[in-house]
């Protein structure tokens, strides 16, 4: 054993005793403390239901706006639709055994 | 039995959860093999299949090492505490990830010490309600002058908390905490290289500082 390796033997032995030694209250306290912010962690149902819960209103929000939207397009593209077929087609009327056409 | 309670001699976990654990191992000892870390596996295994209590015995095996460990970093009682407090939450909302089997003690050394030197930085950026190396006593609190009893003992400390950055962490852990290279690596994040670095240029300092308490020539 080199005089560096004593030095440093007898350094460790003396710096030892500079642990950080908690008293019975503050290790009592902290402990506590701990518990308390591990009682408060939510369950994985409570976790769950967290999550679920504002995605479960979004998703229902954007369906709903999703029926309307395409209820109202629906709506839109069917009264266009019977207009377009009426303006693009002849018309044809009987009147006494002749034949008249109308168109646009 | 009376092995297993000696066991947990020392460890300051409430009666109940120690009871509740020697009884539960004895019920399945068969399956468990028998050791020093017996307890210390069965509490995480219980804690990662939802049992909090469990994790009572984990803290109170702890604690006083993380505490130390904080305090030694940041060198004041009350961030100890709240970093001690940190780490062991950190640890428990992590459990998951832990690897069954291994021990639990250089898990919550490697949070609470990256937990301090963030800390460290942050104070480093804003500068505020720092203490700074050159006068660690300014602000020791109650708690924290019971860490440095005796004559010798402030020489060391003022000696160790000198050193600049790095080196003053890795001297302190080494030296007072008594902790290797690889587990000193393992906890700072730093090369084993670098910490024997860090360390040997420490102990040259150390030693031209304290070499009239312990003699010896400078090499």
């Amino acid at each position: 054993m080199t005089d560096s390796d004593k030095f440093f033997e007898r350094l460790q032995a003396d710096a030892r005793r500079l642990r950080f030694e908690p008293d019975e209250a503050t290790a009592t306290r902290i402990a506590a403390r701990i518990r308390e912010r591990i009682a408060e962690q939510p369950s994985a149902a409570v976790f769950l239901a967290r999550w679920f819960r504002p995605v479960a209103a979004s998703l229902s929000a954007l369906a709903l706006a999703a029926v309307l939207g395409i209820a109202w397009f629906e709506k839109g593209t069917g009264e266009a639709d019977v207009e377009a077929i009426a303006a693009g087609s002849e018309i044809e009327i009987a009147v006494a055994g002749d034949f008249y056409r109308v168109s646009n | 039995m009376m092995g297993l309670a000696a066991m947990v001699e020392g460890a300051a976990a409430g009666p109940l959860v120690l009871d509740r654990l020697i009884d539960e191992m004895a019920s399945d000892a068969e399956q468990i093999e028998p050791g020093a870390d017996a307890l210390e596996r069965r509490a995480v295994s219980l804690v990662r299949n939802g049992d909090p209590s469990a994790y009572d015995y984990l803290v109170a095996r702890y604690m006083k090492r993380v505490l130390s460990i904080a305090w030694g970093i940041v060198r004041n009682a009350a961030d100890a505490e709240d970093l001690a407090q940190e780490a062991f939450v950190k640890a428990y909302e992590k459990i998951g990830s832990f690897r069954e089997g291994e021990p639990f003690g250089p898990w919550v050394y490697r949070i609470v010490t990256n937990l301090a030197l963030d800390l460290l930085k942050h104070r480093t950026k804003f500068r505020h309600e720092e203490i700074t190396p050159s006068e660690p006593g300014a602000r020791r609190d109650h708690a924290d002058l019971r860490a440095v009893s005796g004559e010798i003992g402030e020489r060391i400390d003022r000696a160790i908390e000198s050193l600049p950055g790095m080196q003053r962490i890795v001297a302190r852990l080494h030296l007072v905490e008594e902790f290797d290279h690889a587990a000193i690596a393992a906890m700072t994040g730093l090369a084993e290289g670098t910490v024997r670095s860090h360390l040997s240029l420490a102990k040259k300092k150390l030693r031209e500082q304290l070499s009239d308490l312990y003699g010896g020539s400078h090499d």
